[in-house]
């Protein structure tokens, strides 16, 4: 029981296994296993995309958090070096993680087409998996960022009428794929014959 | 009627009753009555001024509405215009209507008029509000829009153009004024006053050592103290009276308020359309189109439980979010209170072939069981610290104790809920004390979600969210922890993919 309060430890094993007690009636009735495509990553370019925003997004309050020490080491100039100290494991926290996460959130991210359903999957520790029929797609945004103009990407915004999970945001792509991706659904979305 | 569902010669045109005048001059005058008498009091020629200022305006305001609000149907839509400077003309496709509202104030009955309320899909509140109407203009109007949807939706479906003919009305349900007292009185607010009470009364009496709280209060103010000592046998039983007093007053006011909100509830049918109507004072009739209704929930609190009651819940994709106005109005709820074994022929009502799509409860993961009751220890722990830290003796362990209550809970809790898929429908339930059932017609899922923490992880199982349109009335709809992985993505694909099969109709 203890076992379940350690964060993050992904033991194989139990991953695998589903509980043997409660198998109920195999799935039989819900038609034959699909056959998975595999996912298709992001563009690798979006690790040093991620790596920027996240410089941006963590260096601000760094740096603001620095002025702040420097101002209080200033009044009182006992504890400068404690502050000097907290700030530098802060600073090679958010460097590390700047360095760490951005490829393995790539690597988990990925998406596919499968039977007019678009899945995609991402997250490290806490994953998340999105199916979206393609005939509830009401419309498709492609947008592109100055930060990712640069870096020759664009993002997918796909919304539905649904409430609490009403976009879908599929980053990283690469720009000219992300129009052909967004062609590709639309036409399979807005086919009546579904 | 004809089949045609376009053509420029307006199927039915009219505008505001005269009525309109009074009952708008009224509404406005009940407005601005209170600053006006503040102003009036303060100074009397100036206060005077403005308040005939306002009330020029304000018969302006009405004249020119009345006099330029035109509504029509015409081609497939409902068309209003009105303003002189500022015109504005309004199209809303009838096919896209979702719910036609009547509302019947205390005046209102009185000068046999009725408001209309049109409400779309997207839209903030109604979409077009024809106010007022006379009570036959507006069942025309109501009939014709419902009429005109059907034909549309059946030249445009199966290519036949002979229109149906309008069928006759079909009871669903009445309520009976005892059951409204009953609604009243295992109302959700009666729940909650007696769970506050009793856990309230039960603490401080029973569980907590006396000078446990007497060491509290004295932390808290030592006078207080001094009054407990002197006073405190006699505060008890005031405090008990003035308890019951609350619970008396608030069970008053909860039938009180089910009475007047709910009084003559009818649900009936008429082809594809379902029809409500209620209230006492203020009456309100909706119609929506039965195919609109996104999801349902069939929520059981644990007082409704003990008489065997439940609630119906439904979402179009119309319905606001969190929007007091719409709780106020008995918009939240379909059937305000049914007896359980009833749901059987109810739901096929609103959903047909319902009945004809069963399909067995999966269970999740027996590791819920542990996961909870892990959760429930822990706070139990948390507390025994908190106890233990007060109290320095072994007795602070106390809140110990409740860790087997906790997994019985949670063992009870496990045993109902579930998830079942059929061929058309998903359906989750929840809940032991009190109970939540949702129900889904798999055509109007949106986008299906597994979601997995990093303890989800370690027991191998997943969070399976539908997300559909509109889910305000519902609880954020239909969402099940702890169902093992395999089992989770084979659901959600297969979710998925029928979904994908289907049209979403609005």
């Amino acid at each position: 029981m203890r076992k379940t309060a350690e964060p993050g430890g992904a033991d194989p094993a139990l991953v695998e296994t589903t509980d043997p007690i409660n198998q109920p009636a195999p799935f039989a009735s819900f038609g034959p296993a699909a056959t998975p495509d595999p996912f298709t990553p992001l563009d690798p370019r979006v690790i040093k995309l991620w790596r920027l925003t996240s410089l941006i997004g963590l260096g601000i309050p760094l740096g603001g958090s620095l002025i702040v020490g420097l101002i209080v080491g200033l009044a009182a100039p006992e504890v400068v070096g404690w502050i000097f100290l907290g700030w530098s494991l802060l600073a090679a926290l958010c460097g590390w993680i700047i360095y760490w996460y951005p490829p393995r959130a790539c690597e988990a991210w990925g998406y596919r087409i499968d039977a007019k359903v678009l899945e995609t999957r991402s997250g490290i520790w806490f994953r998340v998996i999105k199916l979206l029929p393609l005939s509830r797609l009401q419309h498709v945004d492609l947008r592109r960022g100055p930060l990712e103009r640069a870096h020759g990407l664009a993002s997918l915004i796909l919304h539905t009428a649904g409430t609490h999970e009403a976009t879908l945001v599929i980053p990283g792509l690469d720009a000219d794929e992300a129009a052909r991706l967004r062609d590709r659904l639309v036409a399979a979305g807005g086919d009546d014959a579904v | 009627m004809t089949g045609q569902p376009v053509g420029a010669v307006p199927i039915l045109q009219g505008r505001l009753h005269p009525l309109t005048l009074v009952i708008l001059l009224v509404n406005s005058i009940r407005n601005f009555i209170l600053p006006a008498i503040i102003v009036f009091m303060v100074n009397k020629s100036t206060g005077g001024f403005i308040l005939l200022a306002f009330l020029a305006l304000t018969v302006l305001q009405t004249l020119t509405r009345y006099f330029t609000f035109t509504y029509r149907i015409e081609g497939g839509e409902l068309i209003t215009r009105h303003g002189i400077l500022e015109r504005t003309e309004r199209h809303i496709p009838l096919t896209r209507v979702q719910d036609l509202r009547i509302e019947q104030g205390v005046l209102h009955r009185l000068l046999k008029v009725v408001d209309l309320h049109v409400e779309t899909a997207g839209g903030k509140g109604a979409e077009a509000s024809l106010s007022v109407l006379s009570r036959d203009e507006a069942e025309n109007l109501r009939r014709a829009v419902f009429e005109q949807t059907r034909t549309l939706a059946q030249t445009t479906g199966a290519g036949a153009s002979a229109p149906l003919p309008t069928p006759p009305d079909e009871i669903v349900r009445r309520l009976s004024t005892r059951e409204l007292v009953l609604a009243g009185l295992t109302s959700n607010r009666t729940a909650s006053a007696l769970v506050v009470v009793a856990v309230a009364w039960q603490l401080l009496d029973d569980i907590l050592p006396k000078q446990v709280y007497e060491r509290l209060l004295s932390t808290v103010s030592s006078n207080f103290e001094r009054w407990i000592e002197h006073e405190g046998h006699a505060n008890w039983i005031g405090i008990a009276i003035t308890a019951m007093l609350v619970i008396f007053l608030g069970m008053i006011f909860s039938v009180a308020g089910s009475i007047v909100l709910f009084h003559g509830f009818t649900l009936s049918r008429r082809g594809e359309d379902l029809h409500r109507a209620y209230g006492l004072f203020t009456r309100r009739a909706s119609s929506l189109p039965r195919r609109r209704i996104q999801l349902l929930k069939v929520e059981e609190t644990w007082l409704r439980r003990v008489f065997g009651l439940a609630t119906l819940r439904a979402d179009t994709a119309g319905s606001q979010p969190a929007n007091p106005q719409e709780n106020r109005d008995g918009r939240d709820v379909l059937l305000p209170v049914v007896r359980r074994e009833e749901l059987e022929t109810v739901l096929p009502v609103v959903f047909p072939g319902v009945e004809s799509d069963p399909s067995p409860w999966r269970q999740v993961s027996r590791r819920a069981i542990r996961r909870g009751t892990l959760k429930g220890a822990l706070l139990c722990g948390l507390f025994a610290i908190a106890a233990l830290l007060f109290e320095r003796d072994v007795f602070g362990l106390w809140p110990l104790v409740f860790i087997p209550l906790v997994y019985a809970l949670n063992v009870a809790s496990y045993r109902h809920l579930g998830y079942a898929l059929s061929e058309r429908f998903f359906r989750t339930r929840r809940g032991w004390l009190s109970r939540a059932t949702h129900l889904v017609p798999i055509g109007n899922a949106q986008t299906i979600v597994l979601k997995q923490t990093p303890f989800d992880r370690r027991h191998g199982v997943m969070t399976l969210v539908v997300d559909t349109a509109g889910q305000a009335h519902t609880g954020g709809g239909p969402h099940i922890r702890n169902v093992p992985m395999a089992d989770a993505e084979a659901v959600a694909r297969v979710l998925a993919q029928r979904a994908a099969q289907t049209r979403y109709r609005w």
